[in-house]
């Protein structure tokens, strides 16, 4: 508990000053050290066995523009939203008597460090008396070092004006069909200055920068009463402000215009068994909840029972086959621009990429320091991830993608090779089971395929498979030049809940004979 | 943690800072303990403070905002100089309200101070009486207990000023078979946590655990379902957002009618449907402000199975002629508001089983997504426990299944219904949900999860 003097009067250093500019330095910033410091001397004194610190600076921007028709006159009115969060604290983590303690504040002072340390050890020696086995850490080197998203300007820096006008121009030209009844766009920007130290020898210093948009069309028919939403969402980047203009929001603006309009009055599907070809920006989501989910290690263990579930992939799947030989997913830490890139994961450890599944064989889980010795292995994939400095790291998914296909596939030759089939782009609902069996996706537009031709625009579909048959049933992905990656913002796991950003990367791929369903 | 005078002399400052006509000011200050626990041992235990400061300022209509967590003077200088950058050059809203004055606001919630100042010695003994009784049936233990202490103030520069302070609690048990061939779960959020009953919940999760055991498949289809009250809350609350007024207007809501106008005033639901939010119950915390700032009161949603109220926001109100409902998480899209109630009735859950010929009891469901914004309907996926029904009676152990389905249709295919206790579903959202009997529930996949 802090107190009440502590509350209103909170001395810390700002933010701002004491992380610096990274860019500049390949040493952390000298008062990021000295209250690292302070973490790992009271650890020591208390003769905790392991201790690392990270002090953390969130930020977060959010401007949005709504054009919808007041009610009554029918006048279109531009409804905007400008909000900015910032937070700054840190978190402790200790490991005494072979259990883990770990305590958080958001007062950043020698003496508030040096108390929340002593509460997460008084946390950890109550732990240990219900704790069958002592954690145990893969070794990791020691490094000093300072990492940042590559970019040449820093989004916070651009003056607001200049998002607002981008904004209006894209909600505009989304509004100039009378038949669109409302439109909007958004732009968020995150980034988070990170300091990372711990009892291991590693003093780490990180800046990730974060930029998501979006334009949407809504149209409703209110004779039949029914509404659709069209959605653009570019593929959200760790980036500087430099990957704006390559979202193309103003160009895909007119595009969703057109298609809430078709969408409104497009067909039902017939529902069955049909071929699927699903685009990148849908396929995405299916990749992270049916491929990189089940390869978490602590769900496989039992770890994630009691919310987000276990899993399908149990350890005697190591070297089997688990999707057809079309499918190697790399989990990936490095991937340009991807939301899971970093320089170091929270535990100090390098980023890498590794194999999850090799032409559809499995062949490694996702792991933490803690995880890596329970699977045989010497060494962490890099994958421990806390959504805050208030919250405790355990394992997150790195970037999954799913490698190209041969150069000579193309869309169009996947198109071709369907007689009856749905192509599907964009995010939809999407639900899945514990374990990772059972899932159902729909999609933000669909068009029908028949006769190897991508015909008129259909309407109410969803598909459902059971996950290992349906990455069976992949029989062919496009080449290197259709791969694209698209992010998810808001992955929640963990209890309490954390949420995650990741990206997701594939080229459109074709899937036979999957349980076509008509919704609502 | 802070009191309400800390909070209005904190308040006082940040509004004397600002040079706008307009500032509001919200104050957060949390204080979260909890211990995790899975393989019959402690995985976490974590201690988290938590506080913001944001400030949002108008002028001319034009509005920024800024939440801050750093409290020394220079940083809150700072957020309101950076929030008012923001507004000056943020197009006016017209859909901006002038700022509400005082207001008198009512006191919700029953405080339990022991359940604010909960730690491990509060906590650790649940877990042990948890994984003792699972070890004791060679069964694994996984869980969450945790407490959450917040308090919220708002003011704002026409003289409005409000406090809260609240406290919570949860545990929540899964309890597996070594091998994975069985699940069981039991949880009981309350306001007190000296009320969870961990030997009752260890013993609920174990028996559902023993009976599931090995779940045979049955086929797809329309099934007449028990949804215990978990599983009942998972769906029912998922209505909120189709009551309020602006999108059903906007022809967006089940309650749109074709061609215009509403369901307000029609019989939907059988007559024993009553849904109400009540922020003065004390099974569940509430805000004692709505988002709009109006002194919340208690609403009647459907009654008696008649559509009673739909929710106009202050803006929506001025536009219609109507007066703002004082509700909050019904009606605004947010339907993870903690006072929704579903009235039930005496039936135990033993009797609702015994009135149903054949069907399924479903403990409760997970991962939820909307298909349908309009129809609301859904789909997910029963968890931890199905079981077939045959002549009143629990038979056999029944492999989970996916379902699609509306919370409308739901309610509109109930036929009876159980004792209302308070429930959280495992995504988060809570209310006080009755046990219920509904025919023709769609189970159209099965899952082969354990």
């Amino acid at each position: 508990m802090f107190s009440r003097r502590d509350f209103l009067a909170t001395s810390a250093a700002f933010a701002g000053q004491l992380f610096g500019s990274p860019q500049n330095s390949k040493i952390p910033a000298p008062d990021l050290e000295k209250l690292g410091d302070v973490a790992l001397r009271e650890a020591r004194k208390y003769k905790a066995t392991y201790c690392d610190i990270r002090i953390v600076r969130l930020r977060d921007q959010r401007v949005g523009l709504r054009l919808s028709p007041e009610r009554g006159t029918g006048k279109t009115l531009a409804v905007p939203n400008v909000a900015e969060d910032s937070s700054f604290g840190f978190g402790v983590r200790v490991i005494v008597n072979g259990a883990w303690g770990f305590a958080s504040s958001p007062i950043v002072t020698p003496a508030e460090i040096a108390r929340v340390t002593g509460e997460a050890v008084i946390i950890a020696k109550a732990n240990a008396a219900i704790q069958p086995k002592p954690v145990m850490l893969a070794a990791v080197k020691a490094y000093r070092d300072v990492w940042s998203t590559p970019h040449e300007k820093d989004p916070f820096s651009v003056p607001m004006a200049e998002k607002l006008d981008l904004l209006r121009r894209v909600t505009e030209e989304v509004k100039k069909n009378a038949k669109v009844f409302s439109g909007s766009a958004s732009l968020n920007l995150r980034s988070e200055d990170k300091y990372f130290c711990s009892s291991e020898g590693s003093s780490i210093q990180q800046l990730i920068l974060q930029i998501y948009g979006t334009a949407d069309a809504t149209a409703v028919d209110r004779e039949n009463n029914v509404s659709r939403t069209r959605t653009y969402t570019p593929t959200q980047a760790s980036a500087g402000w430099e990957y704006v203009p390559e979202m193309n929001l103003e160009e895909n603006a007119s595009r969703i215009r057109e298609e809430v309009v078709e969408h409104l009055s497009a067909p039902p599907v017939k529902p069955g068994v049909k071929d699927l070809l699903l685009m990148p920006n849908h396929l995405m989501l299916t990749i992270h909840e049916s491929v990189a989910h089940p390869t978490e290690l602590d769900r496989a263990l039992g770890y994630e029972a009691n919310y987000a579930g276990t899993s399908y992939v149990t350890m005697d799947k190591i070297g089997k086959r688990i999707a057809s030989e079309h499918c190697t997913f790399i989990g990936d830490r490095t991937s340009p621009r991807a939301l899971a890139t970093v320089g170091y994961d929270d535990e100090g450890v390098k980023a890498s990429q590794f194999t999850i599944i090799d032409k559809g064989i499995f062949r490694n889980y996702q792991t933490t320091r803690e995880q890596a010795h329970l699977v045989g292995d010497k060494e962490s994939h890099g994958c421990s991830q806390a959504d805050s400095w208030a919250t405790v790291p355990f394992q997150r998914m790195p970037n999954v993608y799913l490698q190209a296909g041969p150069r000579e596939t193309t869309l169009e030759s996947l198109i071709a090779g369907i007689e009856d089939g749905v192509l599907i782009d964009g995010r939809g609902s999407y639900s899945i089971d514990q374990q990772r069996y059972n899932f159902q996706f729909g999609g933000d537009a669909f068009w029908e395929i028949k006769g190897g031709k991508k015909g008129r625009m259909i309407s109410r579909v969803s598909y459902q498979a059971r996950t290992p048959d349906f990455w069976q049933a992949c029989d062919g992905t496009a080449g290197p030049a259709y791969w694209r990656q698209f992010g998810t913002t808001g992955d929640a796991k963990g209890e309490p809940t954390q949420i995650n950003s990741i990206s997701h990367g594939c080229s459109p791929t074709r899937f036979r004979q999957i349980n076509v369903l008509l919704t609502d | 943690m802070m009191t309400r005078d800390e909070a209005q002399k904190l308040a006082r400052k940040v509004l004397g800072l600002a040079t706008f006509p307009e500032c509001q000011v919200t104050i957060t200050a949390s204080e979260q303990a909890y211990t995790r626990f899975a393989n019959n041992g402690i995985t976490t235990a974590s201690l988290n403070l938590r506080h913001t400061v944001a400030v949002a300022v108008t002028r001319e209509g034009r509005s920024g905002v800024m939440t801050v967590n750093d409290l020394d003077d220079a940083s809150l200088k700072n957020a309101i100089k950076k929030a008012e950058e923001l507004a000056a050059i943020a197009p006016p809203n017209p859909e901006h309200l002038p700022l509400l004055g005082a207001q008198q606001y009512p006191e919700t919630h029953d405080f339990d101070e022991r359940t604010a100042n909960a730690r491990a010695p509060e906590m650790i003994p649940h877990v042990k009486t948890i994984i003792d009784a699972s070890i004791s049936r060679k069964m694994v233990a996984a869980g969450l207990v945790e407490r959450t202490h917040r308090v919220t103030a708002i003011a704002n520069s026409a003289g409005l000023f409000g406090y809260h302070a609240s406290a919570d609690s949860q545990l929540t048990t899964t309890v597996r078979m070594a091998d994975g061939s069985s699940s069981g779960w039991a949880g009981q959020p309350s306001t007190r946590l000296s009320q969870i009953d961990s030997k009752q919940l260890a013993a609920v999760a174990i028996e559902k655990c023993g009976r599931w055991k090995n779940p045979q498949k049955l086929a797809p289809g329309n099934y007449t379902v028990v949804l215990e009250p978990t599983a009942a809350g998972d769906l029912v609350r998922l209505m909120a957002s189709g009551f309020s007024a602006r999108n059903t207007d906007e022809g967006r809501t089940f309650l749109s009618k074709r061609g215009g106008g509403n369901l307000l005033g029609e019989k939907v639901f059988p007559e024993f449907v009553t849904i109400r939010s009540d922020p003065f119950d004390p099974r569940q915390p509430s805000s004692p402000w709505t988002s709009d700032l109006l002194p919340t009161s208690a609403i009647t949603w459907v009654d008696q199975g008649m559509i009673a109220s739909l929710a106009y926001d202050r803006y929506w109100a001025g536009k219609t002629g109507k007066a703002p409902t004082p509700t909050i998480g019904f009606g605004f899209g947010a339907p993870a508001g903690g006072s929704i109630t579903m009235e039930g009735s005496n039936a135990t859950l033993d009797q609702l089983i015994g009135s149903v010929k054949r069907g399924l009891l479903i403990t409760h469901f997970w991962y939820i997504r909307p298909v349908n914004p309009q129809t609301l309907q859904q789909t997910g996926l029963t968890r931890d426990g199905v079981f077939l029904i045959e002549d009143g009676k629990l038979t056999t152990p029944v492999m989970n299944f996916r379902f699609m389905e509306s919370p409308v249709r739901l309610l509109k295919n109930t036929v009876k219904l159980g004792q209302a206790v308070r429930v959280r579903g495992l995504e988060g959202g809570m209310m006080i949900a009755p046990s219920l009997v509904a025919n023709d529930f769609p189970l159209p996949s099965i899952s082969d999860a354990i």
